[in-house]
């Protein structure tokens, strides 16, 4: 990959030309050999270099043709016989290559993702530390300053300081909540549920608290979806992508759309998958933010608004029940999250599996 | 007059503690560790014990334990910082299987502490 060239075809059928004339031409086993061992090499360039399987025929029709106008004395039934073993040779090194490089790219994914579950849990573990060594001091700090508030005239301005120094202990116990909440990955008691009437009761909770510009569907009229979660998990995790979006959405006219579909596989899963989805026309997030959108802390509201562990929370939920979490996203056309968990085998909707919709 | 025994390692938290119930009219007791409770308890008998659950010499659940295996009739009071936490044997919900009368999550506010107190109590 890292030699090629403007015109990777070019070459290689310039060089299986050169091999195939070899074949053709010589009565000796050892060139012919020589010859199909070129011929294998360049099957697995052509793997190398991302050419699709059908070149291979191709570069063989173009060098027979190239042979044919070159030697038109060439008897074509001793000719016949010759070339098929290069064309063989080349197909089977192009298969054995393929595989490999199928085979080493699935290993990387799940390094990749394995990875981050362990950076994950890393973090988790150390958040919960500090979390809970956070709250004992904050004790003490609301604690006392509770103490002084006894000791100060009420109008004073020592008493508007405490007031101030309360009010950001409360934040700060606020934000460790958070914190402690990102450190649990692990379900507690996820049993089979149906998440149809969980999304129905989370989206009437939501439009009570929404910005009235801003509507919430529910897209279609899902069948029963089941997996295996808590009841609150899936409100939270609804809740949390929702809140998200109107935030996205701002002071623009608003639609949030949340679906539920049963996929029968997807890529990274070849079992039948629920999957979750909630798609807003925000403000979309850009390129070289989306890789950083579920690391904790990273937030782009206000300070005050958001702790930034919302995401990181929702992607400890949804890898502790076993699922995905997706994201698409167009700058100045809207953002959707897809939720994969497991279904639960034989309760899904019967053939409605599709391909989502943009 | 009523007395609270306060267990917590943690020296600042334990003298704001004693500092606020003093405050509000409770004789206080206080043990800087699980082991120490148990010995005090030896002597005395409060009317209401505040624990921490996480404490590295003799840890609040194991006070806890103690306590009900000997059918102590004193109510306790769970508190720690951690709500939930990753290691499920040091929380305040496996306090409460364990049937302390009231759970309290650090941070709290003096007007929780108080209701708490007045519930247990009761």
């Amino acid at each position: 990959m890292a030699e090629s060239t403007t015109n990777p075809m070019g070459e290689i059928t310039a060089s299986y030309t050169r091999l195939l004339l070899q074949v053709a031409l010589s009565d000796d086993p050892l060139t012919t050999e020589q010859a199909l061992i070129e011929a294998a090499a360049l099957g697995q360039e052509m793997v190398n270099r991302e050419l699709p399987l059908e070149e291979v025929s191709e570069v063989h029709h173009a060098a027979l043709v190239a042979l044919a106008k070159a030697h038109p004395e060439l008897p074509l039934a001793i000719v016949a016989d010759r070339v098929t073993a290069p064309l063989m040779e080349a197909y089977m090194a192009y298969s054995l290559a393929f595989r490999e490089q199928v085979e080493q790219r699935t290993h990387a994914i799940l390094t990749a993702r394995l990875d981050q579950l362990r950076r994950l849990e890393a973090i988790g573990t150390l958040a919960a530390g500090v979390a809970h060594e956070f709250n004992n001091i904050l004790g003490s700090i609301i604690g006392f300053s509770e103490l002084l508030t006894d000791e100060i005239p009420a109008d004073s301005s020592g008493a508007r300081y405490l007031h101030h120094i309360l009010q950001s202990s409360f934040r700060a116990r606020d934000l460790t909540a958070g914190l402690l909440e990102f450190a649990r990955t692990m379900p507690e008691t996820p049993e089979p549920m149906d998440v149809v009437p969980a999304v129905r009761e989370t989206i009437e909770l939501l439009r009570a608290t929404l910005p009235a510009h801003i509507r919430l569907e529910l897209e279609g009229n899902p069948g029963p979806a089941w997996v295996m979660a808590e009841h609150n998990q899936i409100q939270q995790i609804i809740m949390n992508l929702c809140i998200n979006a109107a935030d996205a959405i701002q002071a623009r006219e608003g639609l949030i759309r949340v679906g539920i579909d049963a996929l029968t596989s997807t890529p990274e899963c070849a079992t039948p998958m629920i999957r979750l989805t909630v798609t807003d026309n925000g403000e979309g997030i850009p390129s070289e933010l989306q890789a950083r959108i579920f690391d904790p802390f990273f937030t782009t509201k206000p300070p005050g608004k958001g702790t930034g562990l919302g995401l990181s929370v929702i992607h400890g939920l949804v890898t502790g029940l076993g699922g995905h979490i997706g994201l698409e996203s167009t700058p100045g056309v809207g953002t959707r999250f897809s939720i994969d968990l497991p279904a639960l085998g034989g309760a899904g909707t019967p053939d409605t599996a599709q391909a989502p919709s943009p | 007059m009523t007395t609270i025994l306060i267990v917590d390692d943690d020296d600042t938290f334990r003298t704001m503690l004693q500092e606020m119930l003093s405050r509000e009219g409770f004789h206080i007791l206080t043990a800087g560790s699980g082991g120490q409770a148990l010995k005090l308890l030896n002597t005395q008998t409060p009317d209401l014990i505040i624990t921490d659950i996480l404490m590295p010499d003799g840890d609040g659940i194991e006070l806890i334990t103690t306590l009900k295996q000997k059918n102590s009739p004193i109510p306790i009071i769970a508190m720690s910082g951690g709500r939930r936490s990753i290691s499920l044997e040091f929380n305040l919900e496996s306090a409460e299987l364990m049937g302390v009368k009231a759970t309290l999550a650090k941070p709290f506010s003096r007007e929780t502490l108080r209701r708490v107190i007045e519930d247990a109590l009761r």
